[in-house]
């Protein structure tokens, strides 16, 4: 190991001056991710995602070559450690690229890192319109589906189940739920849907009964809504024993009906659609391999954050081989317009915000379990480029 | 004039039927606060965390195979000793003090607390829901009303009745009426007073677990639902008059026929300010509350 240190060394003195690193130098990846805290379980799933991509990848002889190596820092969720830690992968470890974080906060404070570093990142989990919208930097790439894509999809698959359908709209009277609710409104209407009134509900609502007077008035087809947790369950079921589940179709966003409120709601639940943008039920081949893959790795099943940190590692090898070089200018030239294959199947990274333009999926409850009942195409779902910045 | 028809019909009749049945399910909760205010002159801030004790309790034996007819006996019988060791270990000692009002309000408050925590630790912090035991519905005049919520309001006037009838009509509630009124005299006179009001403590309790028993179905089970009728509860025993079963009753339909129809006309969000406000002017205007207060004529 020693000789082989030196030799390294002084190969290395010679070749300082003829540019490229050679072949057996590793290409290092920098994850900062929540590993403690709340968001451990979504931290934990992007490790398992990465790992199990970058041992297939370095399997199968790595990038052009050179191993892939993942170097682990816990954010816990806090945008100003994650700030830190980039910043340490970045100088110390000399990392090529970095991912990883989680919450939007750290993913948007990190991009300010990496402009200064001039490196480049990618989110694979958060959400935020903001982050290719209004706040895009041309050192951030994110993977994942944002917000607006789930709730543009549904809305393509409402108009399509019921044209020109009759809406009506009820959230929790609190920022997200007044968010959620006019996001989903203006792209149902926009759509050909008409709106057939909305009301706001405190948080915590003990009985949705006093508002069923309001919508069996509206007569609506479709109702929207954006509550969560316990709400879910009391208006769902409420619902169900005054028979307003009958002729309707239920949809809402992502975080209204979940593995901790389903069993609760029972069901009332039945019918219930909402729009993803990775399930396991994908029935691809690249997904059952994933997933298989997955399962026998770390004995659990993949979600959409596991899935998405997979195919982030198969984005940089394509791009890092499209370039031909590990360099930020050289990298970032090729991510654009980028093609590549993931276990959700083909997606692309839009040029124009740095936004993955991919498939995504209508799923819809079904005795306790979510299934998929419909997909919508990448260029129907990802919404305008809004970014101005580059 | 048909729309007006219509309206009535479709949306004001279904919404004041629906809005009895959350009184009864408020006037159920508020029944044992105002017997343990207004007999006790105790503030019991852990009355929701009874409520909610009620509702695990029977989640539990109800998953266990109690038929839902025998929790009814079955829930109240267990929470009599369980209020009945509260009121003797923990109110009692300071129930003495000089400023009683504060120190029962703190311990009480403490109390649900420790037993929120207790419950979350118990049952996990997952919400869960008892099957309705009356699933279905029935349709009167297009107008669709849920079975359970039908038996719910009539059981309720049942339950409330009863109660009455045992505060004001019995020789048991003459016993505690006379201790609440002047417990000296009343223990002078030969009145048992430290186990009077320990049995009555442990009744207003049994009510509370047995309102949890009735509502769980309807407004499912989780570790915070003490907190969910609490605050309507007290409104409801303030406006009433503190300890009166008569005014709880009216104060609680009321509230919440008031609940229903403002929702009607201004944004839901309203609901709970409008009926806050009508609390402070009844605390203004008429502190005594609507129907005066028990056992202090």
């Amino acid at each position: 190991m020693l000789r082989k240190t030196v030799v390294l060394t002084s190969l290395l003195a010679t070749a300082a001056f003829t540019g490229p690193a050679i072949a057996a130098d590793p290409i290092k990846i920098g994850v900062v991710t929540p590993l403690s805290g709340t968001y451990t379980g979504i931290g934990q799933q992007v490790r398992w995602g990465l790992e199990l991509a970058t041992k297939e990848v370095n399997a199968a002889g790595g990038i052009m070559g050179r191993q892939i190596e993942l170097i682990f820092e816990d954010e816990e969720a806090n945008p100003a450690v994650a700030v830190q830690k980039a910043e340490k992968l970045f100088e110390v470890q000399k990392v090529d690229f970095l991912t990883g974080t989680v919450n939007s906060g750290s993913t948007l404070a990190v991009g300010q890192t990496a402009e200064r570093a001039g490196k480049l990142i990618a989110t694979t989990v958060s959400f935020a319109d903001s982050i290719t919208g209004d706040k895009c930097s041309p050192n951030v790439f994110r993977v994942n589906a944002r917000a607006g894509q789930q709730s543009t999809a549904l809305a393509a698959w409402v108009v399509k189940q019921k044209p020109k359908a009759k809406v009506y709209f009820l959230g929790p009277d609190y920022e997200m739920g007044r968010s959620t609710v006019s996001t989903f409104k203006k792209t149902v209407e926009g759509l050909g849907a008409v709106s057939a009134g909305e009301v706001f509900a405190p948080l915590d609502s003990k009985d949705y009964t006093q508002y069923f007077g309001q919508l069996r008035q509206a007569k609506p087809e479709v109702l929207y809504t954006s509550v969560a947790g316990n709400d879910t369950v009391r208006l769902l079921t409420q619902m169900q024993d005054f028979g307003l589940l009958g002729n309707m179709l239920v949809v809402g966003a992502s975080g209204t009906v979940t593995s901790q409120n389903i069993t609760a709601v029972g069901a009332a639940a039945n019918g219930f659609g909402t729009g993803v943008g990775y399930s396991t039920q994908i029935d691809s081949p690249e997904n059952k391999k994933f997933v298989d893959a997955f399962k026998a790795a770390n004995k659990a099943d993949p979600d959409l954050y596991g899935a998405d940190s997979y195919g982030l590692i198969y984005f940089y090898k394509a791009a890092v081989e499209k370039a031909k070089s590990t360099a930020t200018d050289k990298v970032r030239d090729a991510m654009r317009g980028l093609d590549w294959m993931t276990p959700q199947g083909k997606k692309t990274m839009r040029a124009g915000d740095h936004q993955a333009v991919q498939p995504m999926y209508v799923v819809r409850v079904n005795d306790g379990q979510f299934k998929i009942v419909g997909n919508v195409s990448g260029e129907e779902a990802v919404g305008a480029d809004i970014c101005t910045r580059f | 004039m048909t729309d007006v028809f219509e309206y009535i019909q479709f949306v004001l009749a279904p919404q004041m039927i629906t809005g009895l049945a959350l009184g009864v399910a408020v006037v159920l909760v508020a029944i044992g606060l105002t017997i343990i205010f207004g007999l006790l002159d105790v503030i019991n801030m852990a009355h929701g965390e009874f409520y909610a004790v009620g509702a695990y309790v029977a989640l539990a034996l109800g998953t266990s195979g109690v038929s839902f007819w025998l929790l009814l006996i079955i829930v109240p019988l267990i929470m009599i000793p369980i209020g009945y060791i509260v009121e003797r270990g923990l109110i009692q000692r300071v129930f003495n003090m000089p400023d009683r009002h504060v120190t029962t309000l703190l311990l009480t408050f403490g109390l649900g607390l420790v037993v929120e925590e207790a419950l979350k630790v118990v049952f996990g912090p997952n919400t869960q829901r008892p099957a309705t035991p009356i699933p279905g519905a029935i349709e009167v005049m297009g107008i669709i009303l849920p079975t359970y919520r039908l038996f719910l309001i009539a059981v309720g006037f049942a339950i409330v009745a009863a109660v009455a009838i045992v505060v004001n009509k019995t020789r048991l509630g003459a016993l505690v009426r006379a201790a609440a009124f002047d417990r000296n005299m009343a223990a002078s006179l030969g009145v048992p007073v430290s186990l009077v009001f320990a049995g009555t403590f442990a009744f207003g309790v049994a009510l509370a677990g047995l309102a949890g028993v009735l509502l769980a179905p309807i407004y499912s089970v989780f570790p915070t639902m003490g907190r969910d009728f609490v605050f309507l509860a007290f409104t409801v025993v303030i406006v009433g008059g503190m300890g009166s079963i008569s005014g709880a009753v009216v104060a609680g339909l009321l509230i919440t026929q008031v609940q229903a129809i403002s929702s009607l006309i201004v944004s839901p969000v309203w609901s709970d300010p409008i009926v806050f406000s009508i609390m402070v002017l009844v605390l203004v205007v008429r502190p005594q509350g609507l129907f005066g207060r028990l056992g202090h004529a």
